[in-house]
C-alpha cells in the first residue's frame, strides 16, 4: 500500500512540483494551499507524513506543524522553506520537525529522508510510542511553557526548568550559576520566550565587550527600537576584570551611568563555576556576591541530565547539518546514544557542540557510530592553549598581586606601580584576598 | 569583626536565598534588605551588618514569631529564650565573641564536651556548618529570638568587661 503524504504550500506551482515529485516515488499525494483548511484535512485523515512550506499566509509552517504535532505528535514534518534563520531553525527541531529543506531542493535527499522518517515512524508505533534509542528511561516532559535549552527529558533538567519560569518575573537580577561551558545564551533565549508578547530587549554582555560605551550604547539602542524593558546578560563573570565588575554592580543597580529613569532594566549574572570558591579566590567581589545572591538558579550539568543528552546530540546533528547546507543529516546509531548516556562531558554543552560540529563538517555519515562520536568528544575536550593560558593567569591573579604586595612589604603605592595598577584597585584586590 | 567578613557575608547571603526559597520572604524585600546590609558592610559596621535584623525591624517585611515557628516546626528544634538563662563567660569555652556577633549565633552552655547553641540564622548552612566544623560537631541547636540573642551577647560582654576590670585590678 502506498503511503500517504500531505503537502502544504500556499505558492500553486511549487506545491504541484512537490506533488509531481511525491507521486512518481509512489507516494498518494494529498496537496494543500490553505493552511488552516490543511489542519481540518490532517485531523479527518490518515497521514504517513507532511512536507509544509514555512512562510504562508494566516498560519506560519512552524505554527502549522504545532498544531498537527497536538493532534497526533506521531507524523512526521518536513519543513522546505526558500530561508530560516537560525532561531527558527532551532525552535523547529524543539517542536519536533523531522527534516528541514532549502530551496533549491535537493529532490533525491527530500525522498530519502521521507523514506527514513515513515520507516522510523513506523518503529516507533510498534514500540508502543517510546522510541528505544533515545528515551529509554527518559523522563516526559510535562512543561506548559516553551523550553529549549534543555530537552527536559531528566528530572535535574525539569526542575531547573520549572523553577526559571516561576522565576521569570524577576525585578532587578538573576542569577544563573552553573557548570563550565553550559549554553547560557539558551537559558536566557527560553527566559525571553516565557513572555512572547513583551517588547523586551535583551543585551549581551561578555568579557571581550563590556565596557561603559558599549553596554550603554546597547542600551540606547533598545530604547530606540521601542523597548519597554531590557535585560543586560552579562556572560563569564568569573572573567570580569575589576572594573568590569564594579560596571556590572552599577547595571544591576541601576546605578552612575545606568540610572536610566525612562526605562526598566534587569540583570542576568552567568557564572561558571561554585560561586563560593570563586569569592574565596577574589574572583567575585563583595558587592557583586550579595547582590547575586537575590535570586540564584543552579543551572544543572549535562552529566546530572543524562537522558538529555543523546537528545540534545541529534538536535544539534539536525541544526548544524542545516547551518551547514548537507543535504544528509547524520542520525546516531543506538551504541552512540547509549554511550552519550554515561559520557563524562567535562565541558558540558560546549564539548558537546563542538564534537557534533566537527563531525558535521568533516562530512559525516548517515548513522553517527559511537566510536566516531567518542572520538570527537575527546578532541573536543581540550581547551585551546590560548584559551587554557588565559584561564591560568586569571585563575593566579589575585596571588600574583598578593604576593607583590608582600614582597614589597606592604606598599601599596610601590606594588600598584610595580604592577601598572592604580593603588585603589590593587587595594581592593588585596582586601579581597 | 573585619576577619569574619566573609563569613558574615556568607551567613547573610544564604540565609536571604533560603527565606525566599521557602517562600517566607519576596525577592524585592531582599533586594531591600541586601542594599541596607552592604552599606553596614562597606561602612565597616559588621555588628549591625544583618539582614535578619533589617527584614524584621527596619523594613519590618518579616514577621519573627512566625520565622521561629517555621523553624521549630520545620527543622523540629527547640526555642529558647536566653533571658531565662544563668549566662556565663565564654572564655573557657574559647569561643570568640565577635564570631558570635557575626553569626548570629551564641554558646550557652557545655555538658561535657557538647556546647549547646543558640541561633537566630539556622536557616544559614554556612554559619550552621562554621559552628559545627569549629566544635567538632559535638553541638545541640537551638532557635533563638534576635531579641533574646542581642541582650544576651550584650550580658556576655559586660560579664568579660567584669572579667577583664577584676583581671587589672589583681595586676
Amino acid at each position: 500500500m502506498a503511503y500517504s503524504v500531505l503537502i502544504l504550500d500556499d505558492d500553486s506551482d511549487f506545491n504541484s512540483l512537490l506533488t509531481d515529485i511525491f507521486e512518481q516515488a509512489d507516494y498518494t499525494v494529498t496537496p494543500m494551499e490553505d493552511p488552516v483548511e490543511a489542519v481540518v484535512v490532517f485531523r479527518d485523515n490518515h497521514f504517513d507524513l507532511v512536507v509544509t512550506d514555512h512562510k504562508m499566509p494566516r498560519m506560519s509552517g512552524a505554527e502549522y506543524m504545532k498544531v498537527i504535532k497536538q493532534i497526533k505528535p506521531e507524523v512526521p514534518v518536513i519543513m522546505v522553506s526558500g530561508y530560516l534563520e537560525n532561531d527558527t531553525i532551532r525552535e523547529l527541531i524543539s517542536d519536533g520537525v523531522g527534516g528541514v529543506f532549502l530551496k533549491p531542493l535537493n529532490i533525491f535527499s527530500l525522498l530519502e529522508r521521507t523514506a527514513e522518517l515513515i520507516v522510523e515512524a513506523k518503529k516507533y508505533q510498534d514500540n508502543g510510542g517510546e522510541r528505544a534509542l533515545l528515551n529509554a528511561g527518559a523522563k516526559q516532559s510535562t512543561l506548559k511553557f516553551p523550553f529549549r535549552s534543555f530537552p527536559c527529558k531528566a528530572s535535574a533538567s525539569i526542575r531547573f526548568a520549572e523553577r526559571l519560569y516561576a522565576l521569570r518575573n524577576f525585578k532587578s537580577t538573576l542569577s544563573l550559576v552553573g557548570p563550565n561551558g553550559a549554553n547560557y545564551r539558551a537559558i536566557c533565549d527560553d527566559i525571553r520566550s516565557f513572555d512572547a508578547s513583551s517588547t523586551e530587549s535583551f543585551i549581551y554582555l561578555s568579557p571581550e565587550s563590556f565596557d561603559e560605551s558599549h553596554a550603554i550604547s546597547a542600551i540606547l539602542n533598545a530604547q530606540k527600537a521601542n523597548a519597554d524593558q531590557v535585560t543586560c546578560v552579562v556572560l563569564g563573570v568569573e572573567s570580569l576584570s575589576l572594573s568590569q565588575k564594579k560596571l556590572a554592580a552599577q547595571l544591576a543597580r541601576c546605578e552612575g551611568v545606568f540610572d536610566n529613569g525612562d526605562l526598566v532594566l534587569r540583570t542576568i549574572f552567568c557564572v561558571s563555576g561554585d560561586l563560593d570558591e570563586l569569592f574565596d579566590e577574589g574572583r567575585i567581589d563583595e558587592s557583586l556576591y550579595i547582590l547575586m545572591g537575590t535570586a540564584e538558579i543552579k543551572v544543572p550539568s549535562l552529566n546530572e541530565c543524562s537522558h538529555d543528552v543523546p537528545v540534545l546530540a541529534q538536535q544539534l546533528l539536525l541544526s548544524i547539518s542545516a547551518e551547514q547546507g548537507r543535504e544528509v543529516v547524520p542520525e546516531l546509531s543506538q551504541s552512540a546514544a547509549e554511550m552519550l548516556l554515561s559520557y563524562d562531558l567535562e565541558r558540558d554543552y560546549d564539548q558537546l557542540h563542538s564534537a557534533i560540529q566537527s563531525i558535521v563538517v568533516a562530512g559525516a555519515k548517515a548513522e553517527l557510530s559511537a566510536d566516531v562520536l567518542r572520538g570527537a568528544l575527546e578532541n573536543a575536550c581540550s581547551m585551546s592553549p590560548h584559551a587554557a593560558l588565559v584561564a591560568f593567569l586569571e585563575a593566579q591573579r589575585v596571588d600574583y598581586a598578593k604576593a607583590v604586595y608582600a614582597l614589597n612589604q606592604g606598599d601599596l603605592a610601590k606594588t600598584a606601580d610595580f604592577l601598572r595598577a592604580d593603588t585603589k584597585t590593587l587595594e581592593e584586590i588585596v582586601k579581597q584576598a | 569583626m573585619q576577619q569574619h567578613r566573609a563569613l558574615i557575608l556568607r551567613g547573610n547571603r544564604f540565609l536571604g536565598s533560603s527565606l525566599v526559597d521557602k517562600g517566607l520572604l519576596t525577592m524585592n524585600d531582599l533586594e531591600s534588605a541586601n542594599e541596607k546590609f552592604m552599606g553596614a558592610i562597606q561602612q565597616g559596621d559588621m555588628k549591625h551588618a544583618s539582614i535578619l535584623t533589617s527584614l524584621i525591624y527596619d523594613l519590618k517585611v518579616l514577621d519573627e514569631n512566625k520565622l521561629i515557628d517555621y523553624i521549630v516546626e520545620e527543622y523540629e528544634l527547640g526555642l529558647i529564650d536566653l533571658s531565662f538563662i544563668e549566662l556565663k563567660s565564654l572564655r573557657p569555652m574559647e569561643v570568640n565573641i565577635d564570631l558570635c556577633w557575626a553569626t548570629s549565633t551564641v554558646p550557652f552552655d557545655k555538658i561535657e564536651d557538647t556546647y549547646m547553641m543558640a541561633t537566630c540564622y539556622y536557616m544559614s548552612a554556612p554559619v550552621i556548618k562554621y559552628w559545627e566544623e569549629a566544635l567538632d560537631g559535638k553541638v545541640i541547636w537551638y532557635a533563638t529570638s534576635c531579641q533574646s540573642f542581642t541582650r544576651a551577647l550584650e550580658k556576655i560582654t559586660d560579664i568579660h568587661d567584669a572579667e577583664d576590670a577584676a583581671e587589672e585590678d589583681e595586676d
